[in-house]
């Protein structure tokens, strides 16, 4: 098993490192899946998260200049790495004006993410700074576990609103109830909800917009033949979805959500070269 | 004592503070002719720092106002936590204090520290103190075969890379690079967390000497107050070592002060004697070959001549720039109660500062100043009043009375 991979460009490295805070916000540990072509964050649901579980992808390519694997096996040319995102943030934070940064798998005193970063210095010999993070190799068994998640059958799909708005609200609704419902239908509205004893607070949206999925992308049966105005909702727990907000460095070309009535909330982010899914379950 | 800061130097002084307090629960209030020495130790002494202040630092210095009552200027130790908060919010206080008085009110046992603000307000603060003897440790860092000096920003940018939470970290050096890493006591602890190690070149360095390739093993957050305290100021920071055990000073310089921490070091586990050697003895840089004797032989002029307040007989230490041992010297006299001419070298004074201390359980003990004078031939010069006086009776190697 080998890898190793160069960032040379500084846009790249500070997006790359965007991508590891914004994952590191959201989960202690997760895995990370290497490909020839891509790399993975993956969060699988368990009872410990909550039923949350999260894949984040990168396409290799827009991120190193030289990317090199070589997996478990031939025919399984893959590896499954499980690490902390936070030791890895904080291996980047303070890399961020490196001439490059060079990561690679090693063997300390236990399997590694060496990541040597040469920083610019004050002589004409760099500075190199190398951080040893402590990985578990995934054994091939396991595998199974950290597949992609599958489109789930939604009943609504609609934009997020601007993320700063959604998440302000979010904020204040956390310190009045445990629970949010957020509901959404196909005619780009959407509220937020929240209910207790006391009080009920509901924000709403408008003219948010619908992704058109279509036949193909979606598994829905009749998208198409749903009533506009009907509402899809799922009821969640206020924290995950405000984590999920939280970590948002950057803002995305395209957020969305995905709503299985009373089952899920799936929410999409994408940037150029990355996408984020979050999937958060609904609670009774 | 009597001193008065204006509006900027309230400041630098409140920083002093904060820098002190990464260290040590407790401060010390030493006036001295020379200026006024704070200073702190932490509880197992294996960090101690020390900030001057020259009579340049105050708008007004009077060390003790009562000389002619024969009193000696009085030495305080204060609780930190009292302390602190006088000098909180640094910035804000600034923009408002236009001078800070302190004073010694022997009689009632309070230091009083009177913040004059604007809008003709006046902040009064009166702290009680303990009475003690000065806390001082003697390190002779112009025996140190490893020195470095380094812009403060330079210190800062390789700090950064490691975690504020990081404990100790290994310093070596060799001729053709200097290397700061993580230290991990047991293989089991570093898989849980992240190894970090950061490489430069010798240039780097203002000024670089390596008289012995070696790597200390010292606690990296007991230094970060001195580099958050030299940073702003940009002012640049001496660093002075040797081998694995011997202690590591850090200084920073100025006009109106003098910051000095010295740190413990973890000894080399493979080294088999205890005590290391005296580090004059290999040592290629140039010191007077009277550096090693002056050791050994010091109880001599200790006991006669030198029990006069007048340290300038101590010819090793004229030979460092960057330290100043008349200082020192005339400390290990005032170690005594006042007005004690020494007999013999008692080197702990039997009143210890009141305040419990607790022994090291680590291994970063006060290896820190015993390792210094290692030659354990001369029982009166093997435990030297260079342990922090806040030592209890748990010294290395015999004391005597």
């Amino acid at each position: 098993m080998k890898f190793r991979a160069k960032i040379i460009d500084v846009g790249c490295l500070n997006h790359f490192t965007r991508v590891v805070n914004t994952v590191s916000r959201l989960t202690k540990a997760c895995v990370l899946r290497l490909t020839c072509d891509h790399l993975y964050f993956v969060l699988s649901g368990r009872v410990a998260t909550g039923g949350v579980s999260m894949w984040c992808e990168l396409s290799q390519v827009n991120f190193f200049d030289e990317f090199q694997l070589e997996g478990v096996s031939a025919d399984a040319n893959e590896i499954f790495l499980e690490v902390a995102p936070e030791n890895f943030s904080r291996a980047l934070k303070t890399a961020q004006n490196a001439k490059s940064v060079k990561i690679k798998l090693t063997k300390k005193t236990c399997p590694c993410l060496t990541l040597a970063a040469e920083l610019p210095s004050l002589s004409s010999v760099s500075r190199v700074v190398t951080h040893d993070i402590p990985v578990d190799v995934i054994p091939r068994r396991l595998w199974h576990d950290f597949r992609e998640p599958q489109m789930p059958d939604f009943d609504v799909s609609i934009y997020l609103p601007p993320l700063k708005t959604m998440k302000s609200v979010v904020d204040r609704m956390k310190n009045l109830s445990n629970y949010l419902v957020l509901e959404a239908n196909l005619n780009g509205e959407m509220n937020l909800k929240i209910e207790t004893d006391l009080v009920s607070v509901t924000t709403h949206f408008k003219e948010l917009g619908n992704p058109p999925w279509g036949d193909d992308g979606s598994q829905s049966s009749s998208p198409t033949h749903r009533d506009p105005d009907l509402m899809a909702e799922a009821r969640v727990d206020i924290k995950k979805l405000q984590q999920f907000l939280m970590g948002q460095q950057v803002n995305p070309s395209k957020a969305m959500c995905n709503i299985v009535h009373r089952r899920i909330l799936h929410l999409i982010f994408l940037h150029e070269d990355v996408s984020l899914q979050y999937f958060i379950p609904a609670v009774e | 004592m009597k001193c008065v800061i204006e509006g900027n130097g309230v400041k630098v002084f409140g920083k002093a503070v904060h820098a002190l307090s990464r260290i040590g629960n407790e401060i010390w209030l030493d006036p001295q002719e020379k200026g006024l020495a704070v200073r702190t130790v932490n509880s197992s002494q294996s960090a101690y720092a020390c900030f001057c202040f020259t009579p340049l630092f105050f708008q007004q210095y009077i060390p003790d106002p009562d000389i002619q009552n024969g009193c000696e200027a009085v030495k305080c130790m204060l609780n930190m936590k009292c302390v602190l908060p006088l000098f909180r919010c640094a910035s804000w206080k600034e923009r408002r204090v236009d001078r800070c008085e302190i004073s010694v009110n022997i009689p009632n046992s309070r230091v009083i520290f009177q913040f004059h603000c604007r809008h003709g307000i006046t902040k009064t603060y009166n702290l009680g103190y303990q009475e003690c003897e000065a806390l001082q440790a003697v390190f002779p860092a112009h025996l140190c075969p490893n020195v470095l000096m380094a812009q403060s920003k330079l210190l800062g940018d390789i700090v950064v890379h490691f975690p504020v939470s990081q404990e100790e970290v290994t310093l070596s050096i060799s001729s053709f690079k200097v290397t700061l890493k993580t230290f991990c006591e047991e293989e089991n602890n570093c898989i849980k967390g992240m190894n970090t190690e950061l490489m430069l070149h010798p240039d780097e360095f203002d000024y670089f000497q390596v008289g012995e390739d070696s790597a200390v093993t010292f606690c990296l957050k007991e230094l970060r107050g001195l580099l958050s305290f030299a940073e702003p100021y940009g002012l640049p920071v001496n660093c002075q070592f040797g081998v694995a055990g011997q202690p590591v000073s850090f200084t920073v310089k100025d006009m109106t002060l003098e910051a000095h921490v010295v740190l413990s070091t973890l000894t080399d586990p493979n080294h088999e004697s205890p005590s290391q050697p005296a580090p004059g003895d290999d040592c290629p840089v140039n010191v007077t070959n009277t550096s090693t004797a002056e050791i050994t032989t010091c109880e001599s002029p200790m006991e006669t001549e030198v029990c006069v307040a007048d340290g300038e007989h101590v010819a090793s230490s004229q030979g460092s720039e960057v330290f100043n041992p008349d200082l020192h010297m005339r400390k290990m006299i005032q170690l005594h109660a006042p007005g004690e001419i020494l007999p013999k070298l008692s080197l702990i004074p039997e009143s210890a500062l009141t305040t419990p201390v607790t022994p090291a359980t680590s291994k970063i003990r006060s290896l820190l100043f015993g390792a210094v004078y290692s030659d354990g031939g001369k029982d009166k010069t093997a435990d030297l009043p260079s342990l922090a006086c806040a030592s209890d009776t748990e010294d290395d190697g015999g004391t005597e009375e």
